[in-house]
């Protein structure tokens, strides 16, 4: 079974002529929303659904993804851990903070964290980055998953509280949860012109796609703080 | 960094910290600076931790320690409310199936026995089979006489045991009902007097909490739980939603239906006071009902009469055969919200 890597512990499966996303289990035999186990040559892959990960679905749309075996990650939205388990299994020697604001989905999230070594889980609202500022570190990625109307002014707190000079933000947008009613194009427009000069930090946006056919009405952003040399 | 005052090493109190902190950074987050020290090179400067790998394990045993005490701490008095009335409407959608099946499968061994519901779980689970039905009964002679089948033993006793289930879910319902009838009274008393004890916990069931609830404008109180016709009325030309839940209160469902927009236009306006007033200072204030009923009753008086329709008058009320009047362009009407 041919095992490609896609980007830093991103794995391509074919199995039966079909591809399939995965990552390393980093605790082998552990299913952790019940997703499918694959061993190939003693290792063991864990199938990663893109419809289910805004993530996993910005490696499809063929992203470049930051994210490396030893980043710092700061994860906003983690919900019940779906995704975040995958980026713990690509942080092999990373750490990633998990913001989550609701006590019934960190329930579940809190079980992950106890099977693995690399999950700080925080009880937070993301609007508020002072209330875990005594936490966190300085992160080389922001991975934001919030469905709230003000995605890019949370996007941009927590940058400017937490993301390394030269590190990366990835977003996704979810049109629905700005305006129901607007175009997701217009939503999306809008979101990008706010981030790149709407705060007072800017951002230079390095690549954006919506993420169809996975998620429908989102749009993926990676985008890079702007910092000024000449200073 | 030669001079540190370390913190005592326990996670378990390291972990009350890190909740304290949170909480007084939220009621003053100016105190926090953009710039802040590393921690992690703190504490490995200061020889809190020796090694990088002992800060993150210590870090991540506080943050677990610390998240979980935060989430015992959520089961306050609206949420056990919120549960128990979500327990309440999910009794109800079982109980009418399971009556529905008792209904259907007794029939067949007395037709003639009118009955439904409660009623007819009680009486099965008293008699079973109609030879059973004492002589003194009411339904004595239409047991003697039925068209019914035979009831075999086996049969009957599977029916009874199903009917006597049934009668347990209908004592459940009550049990709940009472519970959220007296914990209504002294969680949320404003609310309860003025919405009532079920639709008040039901509003706060939609909105999330008590504190969600105060915090909604009292335009979206009005129209909560009719999500479909207002994203419906957003989108397209379709009239705006008059009243979602509130509609089950008394002084909307039994009143004229040209008076029910302006009623519950009042009474959403109250109920949301009822809600702040319950969530900020958790005392009774008569003063609230004095003034809704004031209110409606001068809605009564000033529109005692139905306005004339216009010829292209959109539709009023529930108006379920209109259904389809809207612009058929939606393609998604509804299912979101």
């Amino acid at each position: 079974m041919p095992v490609r890597e896609l980007s830093s512990g991103i794995y391509e499966l074919d199995i039966d002529d079909r591809k399939m996303l995965a990552t390393r289990n980093m605790i082998p035999g552990m299913s952790v929303y019940g997703e499918r186990l694959i061993t190939e040559d003693d290792t063991e892959y864990r199938q990663w659904d893109p419809s289910r990960s805004k993530l996993g679905a910005m490696v499809l749309k063929n992203f470049d993804i930051p994210l490396k075996s030893d980043s710092i990650v700061l994860y906003l939205g983690a919900a019940s851990g779906t995704t975040v388990s995958h980026v713990s299994d690509i942080l092999t020697d990373g750490l990633v903070y998990a913001v989550e604001f609701s006590p019934r989905t960190m329930r579940d999230l809190i079980q992950l964290c106890d099977q693995r070594p690399n999950i700080i889980p925080i009880l937070a609202d993301a609007n508020k980055p002072q209330s875990y500022a005594h936490i966190v570190e300085k992160a080389d990625v922001i991975f934001q998953d919030v469905a709230q109307p003000n995605q890019a002014e949370i996007a941009a707190i927590n940058s400017k509280y937490f993301l390394e000079e030269h590190g990366h933000l990835m977003l996704s947008i979810k049109s629905r949860s700005i305006d129901t009613v607007a175009s997701p194009k217009k939503i999306f427009k809008e979101e990008v012109r706010k981030l790149e000069s709407g705060f007072d930090i800017e951002f230079e946006v390095l690549e954006r796609k919506e993420l169809e056919p996975f998620h429908e009405d989102h749009l993926g952003l990676v985008a890079k703080m702007f910092v000024d040399d000449e200073e | 960094m030669e001079d540190c005052d370390l913190f005592d090493k326990d996670p378990e109190k390291l972990a009350e910290l890190v909740v304290q902190l949170q909480e007084s950074s939220k009621e003053n987050p100016q105190s926090v600076p953009l710039q802040r020290a590393d921690l992690r090179d703190a504490a490995l400067e200061c020889g809190f931790v020796e090694l990088d790998e002992d800060y993150d394990i210590l870090l991540r045993d506080v943050c677990i320690r610390a998240a979980k005490s935060q989430i015992s701490q959520t089961d306050t008095d609206d949420s056990r409310i919120i549960q128990a009335v979500e327990a309440l409407d999910d009794i109800d959608k079982n109980v009418n199936e399971l009556s529905e099946r008792l209904f259907e499968w007794y029939g067949r061994y007395f037709p003639e026995l009118e009955m439904t519901g409660e009623e007819l779980a009680r009486f099965v689970s008293a008699y079973g089979s109609r030879t059973n039905v004492p002589e003194d009964h009411e339904m004595s002679e239409k047991a003697s006489s039925s068209m019914g089948a035979e009831l075999l033993f086996a049969d009957e006793e599977l029916l009874r045991t199903f009917a006597n289930n049934i009668c347990s879910l209908y004592d459940t319902r009550r049990y709940i009902e009472n519970y959220i009838n007296t914990s209504m009274g002294s969680v949320a008393p404003n609310l309860c007097e003025i919405a009532g004890a079920s639709l008040g916990a039901r509003l706060m069931s939609m909105a999330g909490s008590l504190e969600k609830l105060a915090a909604f404008p009292s335009s979206t109180v009005q129209v909560i739980g009719a999500s479909r016709a207002l994203f419906k009325h957003l989108r397209s030309r379709a009239p705006s939603p008059k009243h979602g839940i509130i509609f089950n209160n008394p002084v909307i469902k039994n009143a004229p239906w040209w008076q029910r927009g302006k009623l519950a236009r009042a009474l959403a306006a109250k109920i949301s006071l009822a809600a702040r007033t319950d969530f900020y200072s958790g005392e009774l204030d008569p003063s609230i009902k004095e003034a809704l009923d004031k209110k409606l009753e001068h809605i009564r008086q000033a529109n005692p009469n139905p306005p004339e329709r216009k010829p292209e008058a959109k539709p009023q009320g529930k108006g379920g055969k209109r259904r389809n009047r809207g612009r058929k362009k939606n393609k998604k009407s509804g299912g979101s919200n």
